[in-house]
């Protein structure tokens, strides 16, 4: 198999507030090949946001900062580059859409403007002309109707699910390598996420990008991903494709995840199963495994020490002791 | 949009009558008006030319029932309060505001005299101020929590705590009195006829200038400032300016192409209101240094009782008030395209 097209290894980012160091991610490693969709799931604030953030290098300054590991894109660890290179790539060969289409755009420039900028930006040889015309063709190839007039309407004059297609236009001007989503549809109602979902599969099978598609959302994962890396307070907990991930769940993180989707082959009124107990805080993490104080399969050596990831078969990795007995466990 | 100014302009008549009326009513009611005045001064000067007379049958002896009459009439007195404030009114649509009872010359002269006094210093107040403001507000906000940001608040809220006159007394004391740098009051040099380039006219005058500006603008920068830097600071947390970072513009031109403009709105929103404000003028300040501005000229025929000019300062502020507040919404509009006006 080729090289990979983005590797992230080791990755540890922490951030300094009022109350100490806050290590949100911790030894976070994985890859994502060309035209594949790689899904970063686990629910708020384990780290999905931030990871994306620290491959972008958009932590908040000077509170969040990259303490170790590295980036590889191109053979270039993106933590160590200069700022100007990190210009380049940024919305040209990695570009970002963000989880609120309300906020995101300026509210008072038009939309023209704020997709004629990219270009400007990463396309200097074209012209101002041929940048316009860019610019509405891929409004209108991401499905805003009447596209053209659109360049001329300010941001709050659309609605949420056009203003997140305005995200995805901008961020596919330059046919980036990598589109990374940081929760594009949670906003949306289920209709417009069904449609934007439905977008971003079109357009990667069109132009072969990656994308890294961040979410809490299981059932998205299930119907746009390839592999699905899980993430539990700032660690990689478990790492697998798709299919071995819903049929074979090896973490009892993952398990109970899965096991927390509503069925609608159960019978009714059936309680809805959850995890109990709460994320630990990242001021005050536990020495040993970090799930341990939720896991219904807690022992001692959980308690002492943190297991490392291990591999299940192939492409199929978990952070967990007791996997052998758990995966594919009844459940 | 334009049917919506044209009814605020439309609107400000209403309002106008209606501040007029109140003042002009008070006026009525408030005691020591100016036939007090007069009865008051007559018998002074009835006391110095006749000696060593005095008593309480003086007032009434100074001045007859025929006198006072007359002078009723002369000031509208002898007419229910609404008729002769709709003979003032008539007037003032034909600008003409009366006659002043303690220079007696017309009021409209005198105000026309004094306007661009207390303009020159509200103009250039709030040019510099905002001058100052903006950038230093924006500097503040990027390098927030700094050695310069802590400094300079000191220094701002410095400023903003001592009164404008103290500050001007401050000055004056040091400046122009103790290093005679400065002139210590005038709005411009007894020899100003005689200067001969409009270029040495205007020399004289901001040298004159000096001392009372950097007191009016030592407490006005500091609620622009902390303005500026506040705005800026929420729109460089704003997710918009991190979407123009991860588009590839780096951060310096996205804080000036995506966050300034934003920061500007709550700016706008306040530049009318200055106007206004600004140009009546501080009269504590007029009165340390001697300034002959409107500031002054309202507060001096206030405690003299000179109501056709207290009435005249009023219509023009309350003009300009008025006026100010649809600049205002103007600004806010062009800064921010969401605004829309029904």
């Amino acid at each position: 198999m080729s090289e990979p097209l983005l590797q992230v290894n080791h990755l540890a980012t922490e951030f300094t507030t009022e109350h100490g160091i806050a290590r949100a991610l911790d030894d976070i490693s994985f890859h994502i090949n060309k035209g594949e969709t790689l899904g970063l799931v686990g629910e708020s604030g384990c780290g999905k946001s931030v990871t994306a953030l620290s491959i972008m290098r958009l932590l908040p300054k000077p509170i969040g900062n990259i303490v170790g590991g590295e980036v590889l894109f191109n053979d270039q660890d993106l933590t160590q580059l200069p700022a100007d290179e990190m210009h380049n790539i940024r919305g040209n060969r990695i570009a970002m859409v963000f989880q609120e289409p309300m906020t995101a755009l300026n509210p008072v420039y038009k939309i023209g403007r704020q997709l004629i900028e990219t270009l400007v930006l990463h396309e200097p040889e074209m012209t101002s002309s041929e940048i316009h015309q860019t610019s509405v063709n891929m409004l209108k190839r991401v499905g805003i109707p009447d596209p053209e007039n659109r360049m001329y309407e300010y941001p709050h004059q659309l609605s949420g699910g056009m203003r997140q297609r305005v995200m995805i236009a901008i961020a596919l001007l330059c046919k980036p390598d990598i589109l990374i989503a940081d929760e594009p549809t949670t906003a949306l109602d289920v209709t417009i996420q069904a449609q934007i979902l439905q977008l971003l599969q079109e357009i990667q099978q069109e132009n072969g990008m990656a994308i890294i598609f961040i979410t809490h959302d299981l059932g998205v994962i299930a119907q746009l991903c390839d592999r699905v890396v899980v993430m539990y307070a700032g660690r990689i907990i478990e790492q697998a494709d798709i299919y071995a991930l819903f049929d074979a769940p090896s973490h009892p993180y993952t398990q109970g995840l899965l096991k927390a989707i509503p069925g609608i082959d159960k019978p009714a009124k059936t309680p809805l199963s959850t995890i109990t107990g709460m994320v630990p805080s990242l001021f005050n993490l536990p020495s040993g495994c970090r799930f341990q104080n939720r896991c219904p399969y807690t022992e001692n050596r959980c308690i002492d020490s943190s297991p490392e990831l291990d591999q299940v078969k192939n492409d199929h990795w978990v952070r967990c002791y007791r996997h052998k007995e758990l995966t594919g466990a009844k459940i | 949009m334009t049917q919506y100014f044209i009814r605020r302009l439309l609107l400000i008549i209403p309002t106008f009558i209606g501040i007029t009326i109140l003042v002009f009513v008070i006026t009525r009611f408030v005691p020591g008006g100016p036939i007090e005045q007069m009865i008051a001064e007559a018998q002074q000067a009835s006391q110095q030319t006749g000696g060593g007379l005095n008593g309480a049958g003086i007032g009434a002896s100074t001045l007859d029932a025929e006198q006072i009459r007359e002078l009723e009439i002369y000031y509208g007195f002898d007419k229910p309060v609404l008729v002769s404030y709709w003979q003032w009114l008539s007037k003032v649509v034909q600008f003409d505001l009366g006659v002043s009872s303690r220079y007696s010359e017309p009021v409209w002269d005198t105000i026309k005299e004094r306007l661009p006094i207390s303009a020159f210093y509200g103009i250039t107040t709030m040019l510099i101020t905002y001058f100052i403001s903006i950038p230093l507000g924006y500097w503040k906000a990027i390098k927030h929590n700094s050695h310069f940001d802590h400094v300079s608040s000191i220094v701002v809220f410095v400023g903003y705590a001592i009164p404008a006159y103290v500050v001007g007394i401050i000055l004056l004391v040091i400046f122009a009195s103790n290093l005679e740098w400065f002139p210590m009051g005038g709005f411009y040099s007894e020899d100003f006829e005689d200067l001969e380039t409009p270029w040495e006219q205007a020399v004289d005058v901001f040298y004159h200038a000096v001392l009372p500006l950097m007191a009016y603008v030592a407490g006005s920068f500091a609620v622009m400032t902390f303005m500026m830097k506040n705005a800026l600071m929420d729109n460089l947390a704003a997710e918009y300016v991190r979407t123009a970072i991860a588009k590839g513009i780096p951060f310096n031109q996205a804080v000036k192409h995506h966050a300034l403009r934003n920061s500007l709105i709550p700016i706008a929103t306040h530049f009318g209101n200055n106007i206004s404000v600004i140009i009546g003028g501080s009269f504590l300040i007029e009165k340390i240094f001697n300034i002959d501005g409107l500031g002054l000229l309202g507060y001096e025929s206030i405690v003299e009782r000179d109501y056709p000019i207290v009435l005249g300062v009023l219509v023009i502020s309350a003009i300009l008030q008025l006026f100010g507040n649809i600049l205002s919404d103007i600004c806010v509009a062009v800064v921010d395209p969401r605004v829309q006006f029904r």
